[in-house]
């Protein structure tokens, strides 16, 4: 695929009305190119990294770091390592996604490290399984929250947790297809919103604090039963708190300056997930004792109707935004993997076009949606997609390995960002631990499936991607076809 | 319809001819609708597009030459595109949506016009076409379809939200177990139970399937009323633990799932408490404290009694004055009428809920106001000489029960309780004990009104009288008091034994209590199983009688129903290895809990079956209750939900081996199946209505599908506390 055409990119056309006819806007010469545009900036960045991070689970169950360690010191001391080995596993991905700016997250990362064959594996279980549960489990987390102040003392009906969980998937389905700008505007609200609500937490934390419910924080230490083994859990949990730092690297064509923008982002965002986190958890201490935290059904909803009554509704209205926030975000990045995917031939190729109308990769996005709508279905989810967790830190790990394999075997890359290689090893052996550690906590026949389910893309890898069965294409081609004069998605052009 | 592949070799002609430089207007801006392209770049576009995206799709583009010299441009005229478009409107709509197929055969100005939508095509082919009604039409149509969706899905969310009845709080799904503390584990084998105990035992709670255990009362006490005489209301008694203990036992609960009731005891406290100390020495602003009233060393202030006999005053030497006492003289009754004790007790309320108490069970409430007048209460017999009016039964109790304001402090605590109730799953519940006899309204006014709640419910003691009047029709009779007493839309419960009255197995008979087990566990509402129920058993004779009333009056003893919990067929029961402070049924070696386990269709065994079933079973959660038939030796009622085609029949035998016909009840099939039955495992059994027989004892419980409510039928007496109908297609309750 030589490209020797260069051409300018046009200037996108932001003012377009969306709802007018089609063909007006491809009337003049203010048209976009039908590439994915370079919308997001640095807010939208931090937004987006603090938006997806920052999900439901501080508000609603920030205990298994507490229940590893048990006591608080101990507990602030672990969400605090995290918050730093989160933040040097996004500067080895800093590094990444300067050096090569793609989109797709580890994905091209992985593609150029290890081959295409990894990379095919990555994105056949993220695109499939990894992306779509957790937008299908945030969804359903979302719906959940939204529906139980209305059922007190009982859980609320599964049928209306399903509808109102396939209602915002459909609507941020709907949003993420239509306009990149929109959806960004709704990440940015609603990780405004759970800024608002943290600090509304911190700040009545505070007050506590300066009143002196101080019981719970002196002697933090005491009555710890410091463990290998549980506090190695306490880590697990914790780090799982701060998944999502790998966001931006999914829409590194996207940002305005990556070079710039991209580890700025991060080196904001993360640092200030790690604060709020540390910050919420002094707070919840400050209002109720270590037990009655680890007893809580929902430790933000608690701590509101014990400090801020009478309008501790605020909690759980933010804790719902929060989420919707949380999936939005999801969703964007879940698109653009599918979208690079496609484009490499490692999906259909259809999953890689671009609207022209809207300039998204709404046949990625749509695909992702279609996939969680279909995992929202069955009645448990869950269990099953905590099995593939390990799938997720196997990934992260290979792309850290991967940073430490070019530091040799591409050397003329230019790296803006260059992290110093010990500490790539150091994230590559936590992440090591963190998939091991449950497998041997608690060997589980489940853990084989799940592997045999990732490797079972090999099959699908040499039949269409390595030996191209020429059937697949006669029957795509017109599938493809049909499907472009529907959505009116063309190919991405180049855009330099 | 036969898909044919685009053959290269006409897509690259096609394509080639596009090269051709075609008259142009450079710039030019047609805001015509059909117009496209105009612009020089805009072909450009399209030329290197197709070529440098996908080769494997657009098999033309490999022909091409990369260097494209002039770019092509075309202009499509206004008419040509829309002679185009008209024909393929008027033509086939199949034909018009495959284009490649019926592809205008006249070359006539452009190139562009004949190119043929193909996989991976460009945005200036896709232009051509997509805006053609048969793919714009669908791809409104599948928009506005999504957003329908999206706002259906929502509407049904609210509707189903704005429908759903209220939905069963903890103390409404679950039983409650009460335990006596002093007799349920000894973990320490000190002969006494204790918290640990029971934190050892909780396993047994998940195995019932109960979620809400009410311990009664293991505050700190000189145990002269074992327990209910309080030294301090924040204290943990040394025998029963720490308080370390109790918060590890309320921890491991919770951690459970389980619900934790305390016993409160607002009527009195131990005459060591240190407010009684305070007061009988006229401290200042204790004096008013308990019920102090002038009088003689010999002569009483009037002739009120206690409730464990003899006169209701002591003469107390320190303030020379006599307190009240409705229970023992170590029980000096608290002056609720004094605003400061009203706080004393809040703020122990406080404490406890702090600590993460779910609930309490109130003692004693009738007994907490006397008449300030203190006048004699009238005799029941007028004739009796009064010197010898000495026992509860031979006054009306008109002065010292359950006199105004009794109420308002009731209320008073739900305010309190419900203060801590906001927190997500965190209701706290408060149930009141009293006894009103006959007086049934009296106990009723517990529940509260419509605007003003109370408990949550009062105790129904009612069933303890079912030995005394053990028949189907007695039954019947004390389920219908209740019943029909009961204020519209409030919660009955259930009770056959507690620590007070003697054990249902000895007094009506052990051959009953499966039965009586499974009439607990249909009727609709909350059961109470007091501990060793749910192994059926029995009173133990006690020589050495320990409870204070049984030294008043041995007829009056509780020792029998309050020996340790039989656990295993090992030593004392597997209660504790020392010895134990009532003597252990001698038949624990068979009825023990351990033996049960083991044993299919014991008493425990079909207990937790049916404990199982009334929580999976939404008709017997929360459905209607219809009688249907009574006699002298059957009770049988059936259970039913609006919306849900499976019922249940209970036939309940109280009395000798019978045969019931129950043919006239039109609403019940002519053949039933026996989901359970207490004789033997009969499950799966048909039965049918005509001839439903049941033997002495023997509790049978009928399933059945059908689509004919009874309680639709004015010939029934039927009760739902909240009315809910289910609907099956979104398994969903719904208001109706």
């Amino acid at each position: 695929m030589s490209d020797t055409t260069k051409r300018t990119r046009e200037t996108p056309n932001s003012s377009t009305d969306p709802d007018g006819p089609a063909q007006a806007q491809y009337g003049g010469d203010q048209v976009k190119a039908a590439a994915l545009q370079k919308d997001v900036g640095l807010f939208s960045g931090i937004c987006l990294i603090v938006g997806t991070m920052i999900g439901s689970g501080i508000f609603i169950s920030p205990k298994a770091v507490l229940s590893g360690t048990g006591a608080v010191g101990p507990c602030l001391s672990v969400w605090a390592a995290c918050g730093v080995l989160a933040t040097l596993g996004a500067l080895c991905y800093a590094e990444l996604g300067t050096m090569i700016t793609k989109s797709g997250g580890e994905y091209p990362y992985l593609m150029e490290g290890f081959g295409s064959l990894v990379a095919f594996l990555y994105s056949w279980t993220t695109v499939i399984v990894l992306k779509p549960s957790s937008f299908a489990i945030i969804a359903l987390s979302f719906a959940e929250y939204a529906a139980v102040p209305f059922y007190p003392g009982c859980p609320p009906p599964a049928v209306i947790i399903k509808c109102q969980a396939a209602a915002s998937i459909l609507l941020i389905t709907l949003v993420n297809s239509l306009s990149v700008k929109l959806a960004s505007y709704v990440q940015i609200f609603f990780t405004v919103a759970k800024l608002l609500i943290i600090l509304i937490i911190v700040i009545a934390g505070m007050v506590l604090l300066a009143q002196g419910n101080t019981e719970n924080l002196t002697n933090a230490f005491e009555g710890a039963s410091p463990s290998f083994g549980t506090i190695g859990l306490a880590f697990y949990n914790g780090l799982w708190a701060y998944d999502g730092w790998n966001q931006l690297n999914f829409i590194t064509e996207e940002l305005k300056n990556p070079y710039r923008n991209l580890p700025l982002a991060i080196i904001i965002g993360i640092p200030l997930v790690s604060v709020c986190y540390i910050l919420v958890n002094i707070a919840y201490f400050t209002a109720m004792t270590p037990i009655e935290l680890l007893q809580s059904p929902a430790v933000a909803v608690t701590f509101g109707d014990r400090v801020l009554y009478p309008v501790s509704w605020v909690v759980p209205l933010f804790v719902v935004f929060s989420t919707f926030g949380a999936a939005n975000g999801s969703c964007f990045t879940a698109g653009r993997l599918t979208y690079v995917a496609g484009r490499e031939g490692h999906m259909v190729k259809i999953l890689s076009y671009i609207s022209l109308r809207h300039c998204t990769p709404s046949p990625a996005i749509i695909f992702n949606g279609i996939l969680s709508i279909i995992y929202i279905m069955p009645a448990d989810i869950n269990m099953l997609i905590n099995y593939f967790s390990f799938a997720q830190w196997t990934f992260y790990g290979l792309t850290v390995l991967a940073l430490i394999v070019m530091r040799f075997t591409r050397k003329e890359l230019r790296r803006p960002v260059k992290v110093p290689i010990l500490l790539a090893a150091v994230v590559f052996l936590v992440s090591c631990y963190l998939v091991l550690a449950p497998i041997i906590e608690q060997p589980e026949l489940e853990y084989l499936y799940c592997a045999i389910f990732i490797f079972s893309g090999l099959i699908f890898y040499f039949l269409f991607v390595h030996y191209k069965w020429s059937w697949t294409r006669r029957v795509m081609r017109p599938v493809t076809k049909y499907l472009q004069l529907l959505m009116e998605v063309v190919p991405p052009e180049k855009t330099e | 319809m036969a898909y044919r592949l685009p053959p290269c070799e006409t897509e690259r002609r096609r394509l080639v001819l596009c090269t051709r430089p075609l008259p142009l207007k450079p710039g030019s801006r047609c805001s015509n609708k059909s117009t496209l392209f105009t612009s020089v770049r805009g072909s450009r576009d399209l030329v290197s597009f197709s070529f440098t995206h996908t080769p494997e799709e657009t098999c033309p583009a490999r022909a091409m030459p990369s260097e494209e010299p002039n770019g092509c441009s075309m202009e499509l005229k206004e008419g040509i595109d829309n002679s185009t478009f008209q024909d393929e409107e008027s033509g086939d709509v199949e034909q018009g949506c495959a284009p490649e197929e019926t592809a205008p055969q006249e070359d006539r100005d452009s190139g562009f016009k004949q190119i043929k939508p193909y996989a991976g095509m460009p945005k200036e082919v896709l232009l051509l076409y997509s805006s053609q009604p048969c793919y714009r039409l669908p791809r409104e149509i599948l928009f506005w379809l999504t957003i329908m969706l999206t706002l259906a899905l929502i509407a049904l969310t609210i509707t189903v939200i704005a429908l759903s009845p209220r939905c069963l709080s903890w103390w409404q799904s679950s039983t409650v177990y009460q335990i006596y503390p002093r007799s349920f584990m000894d973990s320490d084998n000190d002969g006494v139970g204790d918290l640990r105990g029971i934190k050892e035992k909780l396993d047994h709670f998940e195995y019932l399937n109960i979620k809400a255990v009410w311990i009664s009362p293991f505050y700190k006490s000189p145990m002269k009323d074992f327990g209910y005489d309080v030294e301090d209301f924040r204290e943990i008694d040394p025998l029963f633990g720490t308080m370390q203990d109790f918060e590890d036992l309320l921890a491991a609960m919770h951690d459970r799932g389980l619900k934790l009731i305390m016993d409160y005891i607002p009527n009195h406290t131990s005459d060591r408490h240190r407010w009684f100390q305070l007061s009988r020495n006229r401290t200042q602003n204790y004096e008013d404290y308990y019920i102090w009233a002038n009088c003689s060393r010999t002569k009483p202030p009037n002739n009120w009694v206690s409730i464990f006999g003899n006169s209701s005053w002591t003469y107390d030497e320190d303030r020379g004055q006599c307190f009240l006492h409705q229970f023992l003289k170590e029980q000096p009754d608290l002056n609720f009428r004094n605003p400061r004790v009203i706080k004393e007790m809040n703020d122990v309320l406080h404490f406890w809920l702090e600590k993460g108490v779910d609930g309490f069970r109130m003692d004693a409430v009738k007994h907490m106001l006397e008449a300030p007048h203190l006048r004699n209460e009238p005799q029941v017999d007028p004739e009796q000489p009064p010197d010898t009016v000495d026992t509860e039964f031979e006054l009306y109790h008109d002065y010292t029960t359950s006199q105004p304001g009794l109420h308002d402090i009731i209320r008073g605590w739900r305010v309190e309780l419900d203060k801590y109730s906001r927190e997500p799953g965190r209701y706290r519940f408060m149930v009141t004990e009293s006894y009103d006899y006959e007086e049934i309204d009296k106990t009723m006014m517990y529940y509260g009104t419509s605007f003003v709640r109370e408990s949550d419910f009062p105790f129904n003691f009612y069933l303890l009288y079912l030995p005394k009047y053990l028949s189907g029709q007695g039954a019947f009779d004390l389920v219908n008091l209740w019943m029909s007493n009961m204020p519209e839309g409030k919660w009955p419960n259930w009770v056959v034994g507690n620590h007070d009255k003697p054990r249902i197995s000895s007094s009506a008979g052990a051959e009953f209590v499966r039965a009586i087990n499974m009439m607990l566990l249909t009727l609709p509402g909350t059961p109470t199983t007091y501990y060793g129920e749910e192994i059926g058993m029995e009173n133990v004779n006690v020589t050495e009688i320990q409870d204070p009333f049984g030294k008043f009056d041995p007829n009056s003893t509780r020792d029998p129903q309050r020996t340790p919990m039989q656990w295993s067929a090992a030593e004392n029961a597997g209660f504790s290895t020392n010895k134990t402070w009532l003597p252990v049924h001698p038949d624990y070696k068979t009825v023990n809990v351990e033996a049960q386990k083991n044993e299919s269709e014991s008493v425990l065994q079909q207990y937790r079956a049916l404990s199982l079933l009334r929580e999976a079973e939404l008709a017997l959660q929360r459905g209607w209750m219809c009688y249907v038939w009574s006699d002298k030796d059957v009770f049988a009622f059936v259970r039913e939900l609006d919306g849900l085609s499976r019922a249940f029949l209970v036939v309940l035998n109280f009395g000798r081996d019978a045969v019931t016909d129950l043919s006239w009840v039109a609403g019940l099939p002519d053949e039933l199946t026996v989901h359970m039955s207490t004789r033997y495992a009969a499950r799966g059994e048909r039965r049918r209505k005509a001839r439903l027989e049941t033997a002495r004892g023997e509790g049978l419980l009928l399933e059945y599908s059908t689509q004919r409510r009874l309680n639709s039928n004015p010939a029934f007496k039927c009760f739902v506390s909240e009315k809910a109908c289910y609907l099956s297609e979104l398994d969903i309750l719904y208001k109706c």
